[in-house]
């Protein structure tokens, strides 16, 4: 018997964590068929990856619908163009599936091109072109010649594997870009962010850190980045990666044909937004920028002390479930419950591999549910089963939570407030403060027939509606006020 | 002009969407895509956005195996999930641009599932074919009220009822709304309403969160449609007329199609219409809302005299407020719509002489519509919000998608109540719009 009622094949995806033991668990293979996945597809994970890049001109060649549905949705803000905002699509209809869009596809890049003049385009491939065949490298090539511009092709047929195939072609087209441009660098101290997406302005509470350290940042990949950024980041000395799920990839490219190294960071939570000062700062073995890393943590760390303090009182010990697209994100969130005195319950991912499992296995206390490739109805389940207060995912999550009546707190795309930085873990604990303590989950869900609101502004009203309706319930009445009170 | 050949910002979505939103209005149903599992998750997500309640539709995640031989072990595999893991009374299987492409037949699949699974015979399982790239989510809409009732109206004893089918895509409120009035009417029991997603799309909370959200049309109530002694299409004049259709060619059924019922005269057929059908006159009540309807116009048709409008967004939505645009003496000098509709076109263009008629159009070309005739006023969903923030002109969100606003779910903008709420939401948008230019 498992944790939870569900379909055989997904009996092992769902573990609980029990001893020392790594946890084993199923997981980086197709979703089952009808069961409802939260994942996307291979076009998803290239997009959202990919489109942050600001001034970059994005164009689908598909159907109109992947082009609706990803329009402007990734969340990431920009701090000057705003190309990668607007939709662009070839909207291929019948006559393009039966004699072929390449025509169609070279016609949009080269109307867009005189119109946008953009840098360059990344041209995304979806499913039904993979079927008909269009030869969308030989247009890209052709297009690219004829432009003077880079016209990448990114190979994301929808169903050609899962969201991290996605991040795969993307990073590949990333690479394409990359080493084209020149540059020298201001500072001796370089570094490129990956797995950066400046959602919501993340990245403008981590730059600042960096600048004071005397780290130059020469290029984020993805958040808020320009085509120049991304073609000279060769230039930079280390990568961090931050979102390892979508970048590990490309980092490893780069040490391979650049001689990049690159270190796993994060930039959420206290503990680890200090980390990855320090990381950076014994890369660089400049004794200057330790003191100046150190400086900066026990500064920050100080000032936002009496935030995490008021907010941790209000929600420690409080059970988290976790759900995210991958796993980076998922074990800082672990550390940063323990920030402020929360446990975690459940936590799952879309796409974690065997080792981030089994990571995020020892990290987390026994009891824990661990989950790969969840769906509504496990969700709805281990939801109420482990008495999760609170759910941290996406949108398509967050209704179901509220169903439950659990507090929600959106980690991804949606999300308007920094998680970022120092300031980022007090906007992160303030949200899950005012979610988990909102007064709305003291309302009664469902009316006791009969019942008044006990309180004293109420009182008087209540008395008169009683006496006016001439109810003579009053023991019904008290017994339903104990309750709602 | 613009782009031949690419599209900049879209204002429609895919076929597959539209399918979603009728199979949600049908009782116990269940929609499954068959394609990669990104559709549904999108889907998903772009309905979430819209109508904040959690939005479950399946997949049969069609991997790059099924891509080349065919998706049928797939979809058989999904339909039977679906069936046990949420125990629906029928399921929607919609095609997506994927397994119409590599050529699956789901008529035929679905056939062959019902006679292998024997857990799959009390299950309705209605096969749609939506490609992506055959047309708009409201082709789409219109295609799966056609494909429900080709599965499942049957031929029975004739009833006394009468058909209302939502022959495009409007809010669980204004389903509720038409449902509350035919209830006043006295002939509750008379009719009906399909598909109904006025629990589905904006469930209460409540203390248990069933699997699949209560309400939609009843099974039975669909497969009597093929009983029934007239059916009355609503907003199916541009798409959403095929299931009438239907039911007129194969059962007799006779069939009317009118507008949504938006602004004064379009509410007047509607409401003469179904006293033509229930040999009822109008309950009082609603003559008083019809009233100040009126009222509300003339309260304010100096203020809005003139304004030029653009109006876009579903077909049957923008014609519904150009006419309301018209009647209250503003000015919708842009009427357009994504999908491509000679009919609009015409309709359109018939309402509001001179005005620009598009259809078929992206933002890219309403924003240069709306530059070259001065607009002052946006209406549409939020999909617009770009032109709006670049030109600097407020917009009246109504429709589907939004995303950036509370309340989708509970928009109305039907029949004369309304019809007034909207009146009185232009009105004071354009106060505001006065109080800021000073």
């Amino acid at each position: 018997m498992g944790i939870i009622k569900t379909f055989d094949e997904r009996a092992d995806h769902i573990k609980q964590k029990s001893g020392n033991d790594p946890v084993p668990l199923a997981c980086n293979n197709e979703s089952l068929a009808g069961a409802v996945s939260q994942r996307a597809c291979v076009y998803s994970g290239a997009r959202v990856v990919l489109n942050p890049l600001t001034d970059a001109l994005h164009l689908v060649h598909g159907p109109i619908g992947c082009a609706s549905y990803t329009w402007d949705i990734r969340g990431s803000s920009t701090s000057g163009p705003t190309l990668y905002k607007k939709s662009f699509s070839t909207d291929m209809k019948v006559t393009d599936v039966i004699f072929g869009g390449e025509k169609k596809l070279a016609g949009a890049i080269r109307e867009l091109a005189a119109r946008y003049r953009p840098p360059a385009f990344f041209v995304y491939s979806t499913c039904i072109v993979g079927v008909i065949g269009d030869d969308l490298k030989a247009v890209c090539k052709s297009a690219s010649e004829d432009l003077g511009i880079p016209v990448i092709p990114v190979m994301s047929e929808g169903f050609r594997g899962n969201k991290n195939e996605g991040y795969k072609a993307a990073c590949n087209a990333l690479f394409e870009l990359l080493g084209t441009g020149d540059y020298v660098p201001t500072s001796p101290f370089t570094v490129n962010l990956l797995g950066e997406y400046n959602v919501a302005g993340d990245l403008w509470n981590v730059l600042p850190l960096f600048e004071e350290m005397n780290v130059e940042v020469v290029a984020s990949f993805t958040g808020d980045s320009r085509v120049e950024e991304i073609q000279r980041a060769h230039k930079a000395k280390l990568n961090l990666v931050q979102c390892s799920g979508s970048m590990t990839y490309l980092a490893k490219k780069m040490e391979e044909k650049y001689g990049i190294p690159y270190r796993r960071v994060s930039f959420f939570g206290s503990g680890d937004i200090s980390s990855a000062l320090r990381t950076t700062a014994e890369f660089f073995g400049d004794s200057e920028m330790m003191a100046r890393a150190e400086e900066i943590i026990a500064r920050e760390t100080a000032r936002i002390a009496p935030d995490i303090e008021r907010h941790k009182s209000r929600v420690a010990g409080k059970k988290a479930a976790i759900y995210m697209g991958g796993a980076a994100k998922a074990v800082s969130l672990v550390r940063a419950f323990g920030e402020i005195g929360m446990d975690v319950v459940i936590i799952g991912t879309q796409t974690g591999s065997r080792d981030d499992y089994k990571n995020i296995s020892y990290i987390v206390k026994e009891g824990t549910v661990i989950i790969d490739d969840a769906n509504p109805l496990e969700l709805k389940e281990l939801l109420v089963k482990q008495g999760a207060d609170l759910l941290v995912a996406g949108v398509k999550e967050r209704f179901l939570a509220y169903k439950l009546g659990v507090a929600f707190c959106d980690f991804n795309h949606d999300r308007t407030a920094t998680f970022e930085g120092f300031d980022g873990i007090v906007n992160f604990a303030r949200e899950v403060d005012i979610t988990i303590n909102s007064p709305v989950w003291d309302l009664p869900v469902e009316r006791v027939p009969g019942v008044r609101m006990r309180t004293e502004v109420e009182t008087e009203i209540g008395t008169e509606i009683g006496t006016e309706m001439g109810c003579e319930h009053s023991s019904v009445i008290d017994a339903g006020g104990e309750s709602v009170v | 002009m613009s782009e031949n050949y690419a599209t900049v910002n879209p204002c429609s979505m895919c076929m597959p969407m539209g399918s979603v939103m009728v199979f949600k209005g049908i009782e116990g149903c269940m929609p499954i895509f068959h394609g990669s599992q990104g559709c549904s998750t999108y889907m998903r997500l772009h309905l979430a956005h819209h109508f904040r309640e959690p939005v479950d539709i399946a997949s049969s995640a069609l991997s790059e195996k099924g891509a080349v031989y065919g998706g049928a072990a797939n979809l058989k595999k999904g339909l039977l999930n679906v069936i046990q893991g949420y125990g629906p009374r029928a399921v929607g299987v919609a095609t997506t641009c994927l397994a119409e492409t590599i050529g699956d037949d789901v008529a035929q699949i679905v056939r062959e599932f019902q006679q292998e699974e024997p857990r799959a015979r009390e299950v309705a399982i209605i096969p749609t074919s939506t490609p992506s790239y055959s047309g708009s989510h409201e082709e789409g809409y219109n295609e799966a009220l056609k494909a429900v009732v080709r599965t499942l109206a049957k031929r029975g004893r004739p009833n006394s009822r009468f058909n209302l089918v939502i022959g495009s895509i409007i809010s669980p409120a204004e389903v509720r709304h038409l449902k509350s009035m035919l209830d006043d009417w006295g002939c509750g029991y008379d009719r009906i309403i399909f598909p109904d997603i006025s629990e589905t799309f904006d469930a209460p909370l409540a203390a248990d969160y069933p699997k699949i959200p209560e309400g939609g049309t009843p099974l039975a109530d669909i497969e009597d449609m093929a009983n029934s002694r007239e059916t009355l299409t609503v907003g199916g004049s541009i798409f959403g007329g095929s299931a009438g259709d239907y039911l007129e060619r194969e059962f007799g059924v006779h069939h009317t199609i009118l507008p949504l019922p938006i602004g004064v005269e379009q509410t007047d057929r509607l409401i003469g219409k179904l006293e033509e059908i229930t040999g009822l006159g109008l309950p009082e009540k609603y003559e008083r809302d019809r009233g100040r309807l009126m009222d509300a116009i003339v309260d304010c048709h100096k203020l809005v005299a003139g304004v030029r409008t653009a109006v876009y967004g579903d077909a049957e939505m923008a014609l519904g407020v150009a006419k309301l645009l018209c009647e209250m003496g503003m000015d919708p000098r842009v009427i357009a719509t994504g999908s491509k509709s000679p009919e609009f076109v015409r309709r359109g263009e018939k309402m509001a002489p001179g005005s620009e008629v598009l259809s078929g159009v992206d933002f890219s070309e309403i924003g240069e519509a709306v530059a070259r005739n001065d607009i002052e006023l946006l209406i549409g969903p939020f999909t617009g919000r770009q032109i709006s923030k670049a030109e600097n002109i407020p917009l009246l969100r109504v429709g589907l998608p939004n995303h950036d606003r509370f309340g989708s779910s509970r928009q109305m903008v039907l029949g004369y109540e309304g019809t007034t709420r909207l009146v009185d939401e232009i009105a004071n948008v354009i106060v505001e719009m006065n109080e800021r230019g000073g």
